[in-house]
């Protein structure tokens, strides 16, 4: 051997005795290790490991399933629908282009077109967010994407909740629609002390989910879910380490039933749409109940629930005849000759004139030296105030104008419900103006021009009403002075429909109370109507094309005049004139006649006439006395079949 | 022939099988599995193209131990005839990465082979054992070791030493510092020789500060100093391996059930951070059985060592020693939060070739010394 052993010995020896000190130097470092492990993983443990727990957590908001909205005969107007979406997950899928072919053949979406949502999606969520490629999957793409998934991983049906209006845009004013929060409503919402909404939570936007938001929204639930140090979803069944943290579940909203009548909605919707009218119609029984309430152009307020595209959006904002709108409580007008009735009221009342009294009506009215015309040219000649109710004079009623002045005619007409909101339960609902010498010195810092008194006789001049407030009050004519407040809502429930909350009809003023000033006796009540009668009966009549057999009505046509066109430019050259220039068309009728039921008022925009809005509550009252007076019917086809024949 | 080392003849089977170290294997066989247990659970999540590296990593623990079972019957003393010639080839490689190594985190460090990346650091880390060993088995004078006589060593451990911080890869260079001081204090050395080089380490440290270190090197300390200064930067990942270790409490998590380790909130979790995965799914009595691992394998090495049958046999095993005790003392110090984060991998349970080779060709220098402890 080479190695000079003896040269090596004693330095091995003496370093093989030092050995001792590798030993020391083992277990001292070992020992800091091992002391520093106690400190973490014993004495800090438990709040490290809250730490990893926080760490790894993310509240995700689950939305719950809205309130199930009714009609008054519990049929569902709005409900919550499964909605099997077929999504696909980024970080499984490994070959698109032939995935993406079979998904093309099964869905029907070009397969370019789910290419490129892929992509695009995968690169703003990251791969670990499933790319939504079609909503609400029918029952057979279900089943064909199904056998898919065992040949392609990645794919996946999820089932979301989607609020669904079965009937389209017949309800969308009434009931509304609904959307994410947006940047500018949480704060207001945060400052009405509402503190349970957030950032993405789907509230009410209009209509009866606006209004109800609070009971139909139900409580967003809170979802955990785990998620890896950049935020993204983690993926992976064995994660079990959340025993700790429980989901908390979405709590449904409570179910409402409303006083709408879905056969009568729809039969509103269809007459508008048959007639090409753009408008409102509102329908509500004695008590104020809605029966109807339908507003044309309409929209489908599911679009808004499935997201609404900016195409679609731009569409309805830009459309002139705004189908966003709930005309009959947003919108208000000059009532026309919907307003004599109250004059009628308000000079017999005030002892003008009695029923008989007979008022010469020519063609035209010199005040001062200015001529005010009648829609005739011949005027009516010598007439009782039921006579000038039926033709619609507007000299009687100019001359009672004159008579009564603004201030009577205010008490009266404001004691009815009109010029003021009927705090009818949905949003953004208008006043509308009903004058008076003192608002006009106070607003306009002139006093009362006596000649005003002639176009308030008319509906014209200051005087704004909305459509349901002209519906609200002919209902109170019809109940001889009971005013009800408007009501759409009848009943808030539980989600097994028990009724938690009831709501009664609420009489606003009895204008038949005689310790109020504004009592009108119950006779004064009978001669209106009896005009109210003639006009839809009488043979001269202006409504009286517009029978129903079997089932009296009464009601006053009324030709709006648009504002800020003189007395002269009323009735001339209407048609020549832009739409939103035009008069517009009122009808508002109640009946029975003998046992009033129902008040309907439409609204015809810039229909130049009135008699376009006629047949319009023509229809809706055949609707109307199908469904709730069908003997009617039966009794007085064959009468009516014998006088064809003639 | 009958010279060679290798195939000096055994006296009888009893005696066969005690010429090797039953210990070492089979900690090394169970390092092995902890090894292969941790990479199956950090992979679970990992980026596509490390999905592959459990099997990697199986191949390199194959190719590991064919290379320890050839050294054991190949003679150490082979490789101390060669100690300069491999120093020096090896210095050659931690040059020609400067010029043609991969840059990688901000660091070139490694040669791209093809099939694998080289990183020369880890093998100068052998090679600095063998010069080392070779050398001051050599000169030992029996009354200590004087200034004269550090000249060399100090020169040794020198160049690999500046060569790796140039990288730079602190660490790995401390690392190579460690390694050859840990071998010369085992030897005897004068007092006033530690004293002096007790007053110059306290000296240089703040130079080195000043002067010597790159500002990410200086954050990294500074964030070791104060982790909570900056917690969703600089010391984002010392505070969650501190949050993974600690999170596992007594029992650990479970397999595959590390929150930390699972989710992507350690970076380099199969490599040098993989004591974290141990830790959070297998708590605190999986920390204390590996470490009880470790101290099997690092005292059967120590065994070797003072059964060596020369001096060279016994510093071979020493610098080893040193070598597998520093790599666990501070990669597990680091993502324990006791010192600063720099990438020293897990000896035998961290993924890597490089690393894996490293610790086998020393393990089975080892083995050889103590194969030929009791011949002549």
């Amino acid at each position: 051997m080479k190695i000079h052993i003896s040269y090596e010995e004693p330095a091995l020896r003496e370093l093989q005795n030092r050995g001792s000190l590798l030993y020391i130097a083992l277990g001292s470092l070992f020992s800091f290790l091992i002391l520093r492990l106690i400190y973490l993983q014993m004495i800090q443990g438990s709040a490290l490991y809250a730490f990893s727990e926080k760490n790894l957590l993310k509240e995700i908001r689950v939305q719950p399933p809205r309130g199930i909205i009714y009609d008054r005969n519990h049929r569902i107007i709005a409900e919550n629908l499964p909605n099997f979406a077929l999504t696909l997950s980024p970080q499984y899928i490994k070959d698109l282009p032939p995935l993406a072919h079979e998904i093309s053949e099964i869905v029907g979406i070009p397969k370019e077109e789910i290419i490129n949502k892929f992509k695009k999606d995968s690169r703003i969520n990251g791969s670990y967010r499933p790319v939504t490629i079609k909503n609400f999957l029918n029952r057979t793409e279900i089943n064909r994407l199904e056998l898919l998934k065992i040949d392609f991983p990645g794919i996946d049906i999820e089932e979301l909740i989607f609020r669904e209006y079965p009937y389209r845009d017949a309800f969308a004013h009434a009931i509304g629609y609904i959307s994410e929060i947006s940047d500018t409503e949480l704060p207001r919402l945060r400052e009405k002390g509402n503190r349970i909404v957030q950032q993405g939570d789907v509230i009410g936007k209009s209509g009866l989910e606006d209004r109800y938001d609070d009971f139909v929204r139900g409580v967003t639930g809170i979802s955990y879910v785990k998620v890896d140090a950049k935020g993204r979803e983690a993926l992976g069944e064995s994660l079990k380490f959340l025993g700790s943290i429980e989901d908390l579940p979405p709590k449904a909203g409570q179910n409402i039933e409303t006083t709408l009548d879905l056969d009568l909605q729809l039969a509103a919707q269809e007459t508008f749409l048959k007639h090409k009218q753009t408008g409102a119609l509102v329908a509500i029984n004695k008590q104020g109940e809605v029966l109807a309430l339908y507003n044309n152009p309409s929209f489908d307020p599911g679009l808004f629930s499935k997201g609404i595209t900016s195409d679609v959006w731009s569409k309805l904002i830009n459309n002139p005849d705004k189908p966003l709108r709930n005309k009959a409580i947003q919108d208000h007008h000059s009532p026309g000759s919907t307003f004599k009735p109250f004059i009628a009221l308000t000079s017999l009342q005030d002892g003008n004139i009695k029923e008989k009294t007979l008022v010469n009506a020519p063609p035209v009215f010199m005040f001062g030296n200015r001529p005010y015309h009648d829609h005739t040219k011949t005027g009516q000649g010598y007439i009782t105030v039921t006579q000038a109710i039926e033709m619609s004079s507007n000299v009687f009623f100019y001359k009672q104008g004159l008579a009564t002045g603004v201030d009577k005619i205010a008490l009266y007409t404001k004691a009815l419900g009109l010029g003021a909101r009927t705090d009818i339960d949905l949003k953004n609902e208008v006043p509308g103006l009903i004058p008076t010498s003192e608002w006009k010195q106070k607003n306009r810092g002139e006093p009362w021009q006596e000649g005003e008194n002639i176009s308030i006789a008319i509906g014209q001049g200051f005087v704004s009403v909305t459509t349901l407030q002209l519906a609200t009050a002919y209902m109170a004519i019809a109940n001889s002075g009971k005013v009800y407040k408007p009501m759409v809502v009848k009943k808030i429930m539980d989600t097994e429909n028990r009724v938690l909350q009831e709501f009664s009809p609420t009489l606003v003023n009895d204008l038949t109370d005689p310790t109020k000033p504004y009592y009108v006796s119950p006779d004064n009540f009978k001669i209106v109507q009896k005009g109210l009668f003639l006009v839809a009966n009488g043979e001269r009549g202006t409504a009286r094309g517009a029978k129903i057999p079997g089932f009296t009505i009464a009601g006053k046509t009324g030709t709006a005049q648009v504002r800020g066109f003189s007395a002269d430019q009323v009735y001339a050259n209407c048609y020549n004139r832009p739409k939103k220039q035009r008069h517009n068309g009122l009808y508002i009728a109640y009946g029975p006649f003998e046992d009033p039921e129902i008040t309907v008022a439409v609204l015809t925009e810039g229909s130049c006439s009135s008699k376009e809005a006629v047949p319009l509550v023509k229809e809706f009252y055949e609707s109307y006395v199908k469904k709730y007076h069908p003997q009617a019917i039966t009794q007085n086809s064959e009468p009516d079949t014998k006088k064809g024949k003639q | 022939m009958m010279r060679h080392p290798g195939l000096s003849v055994p006296i009888g089977q009893n005696t066969f099988l005690k010429r090797f170290s039953f210990y070492m294997i089979l900690s090394v066989l169970m390092l092995n599995a902890i090894s292969l247990i941790n990479l199956l659970s950090a992979t679970t999540n990992i980026a596509k193209h490390l999905k592959g590296i459990f099997y990697s990593q199986i191949m390199w623990i194959a190719i590991g131990w064919a290379l320890y079972w050839l050294l054991t019957f190949v003679s150490y003393r082979f490789f101390v005839r060669f100690a300069y010639v491999f120093y020096i080839v090896n210095i050659g490689a931690l040059i020609a990465v400067m010029f043609i190594g991969k840059t990688s985190y901000g660091a070139q460090r490694w040669i791209d082979l093809g099939f694998f990346s080289y990183q020369p650091s880890e093998t100068m880390k052998l090679a600095m054992i063998l010069v080392l060993a070779k050398y001051l088995s050599r000169f030992n004078p029996s009354d200590g070791i004087g200034f004269r006589n550090l000249f060399v060593p100090m020169l040794l451990a020198g160049i690999p030493f500046a060569l790796t911080a140039k990288q730079p890869d602190l660490g790995t260079a401390l690392l190579i510092l460690a390694i050859s001081a840990s071998m010369i204090l085992t030897m005897r050395v004068r007092m006033h020789v530690l004293v002096t080089g007790l007053c110059v380490a306290l000296v240089a440290g703040p130079l080195a500060w000043q002067y010597g270190l790159k500002p990410y090197q200086k954050n990294r300390v500074l964030t070791f100093l104060y982790p909570n200064k900056d917690p969703r930067g600089a010391g984002y990942n010392s505070i969650q391996a501190k949050i993974a270790v600690g999170s596992g409490q007594l029992w650990g998590k479970g397999f595959r059930n590390g929150s930390q380790s699972q989710l992507e909130f350690l970076p380099e979790k199969q490599t040098d951070f993989i004591f974290c995965v141990l830790s959070e799914e297998y708590g605190f009595l999986g920390c204390i059985a590996t470490l009880g691992i470790y101290a099997i394998l690092l005292m059967a090495i120590l065994q070797c060592a003072m059964t060596a049958k020369d001096l060279y046999g016994a510093l071979l095993s020493i610098g080893v020693f040193s070598l597998v005790i520093w790599h666990v003392f501070v990669n597990i110090g680091m993502v324990t939060g006791l010192l600063p984060i720099v990438g020293v991998p897990l000896p035998l349970i961290s993924y890597g070739g490089t690393s894996s080779m490293t610790m086998m060709v020393g393990l089975g220098w080892i083995s050889s010394v103590f194969y030929r402890k009791d011949m002549f």
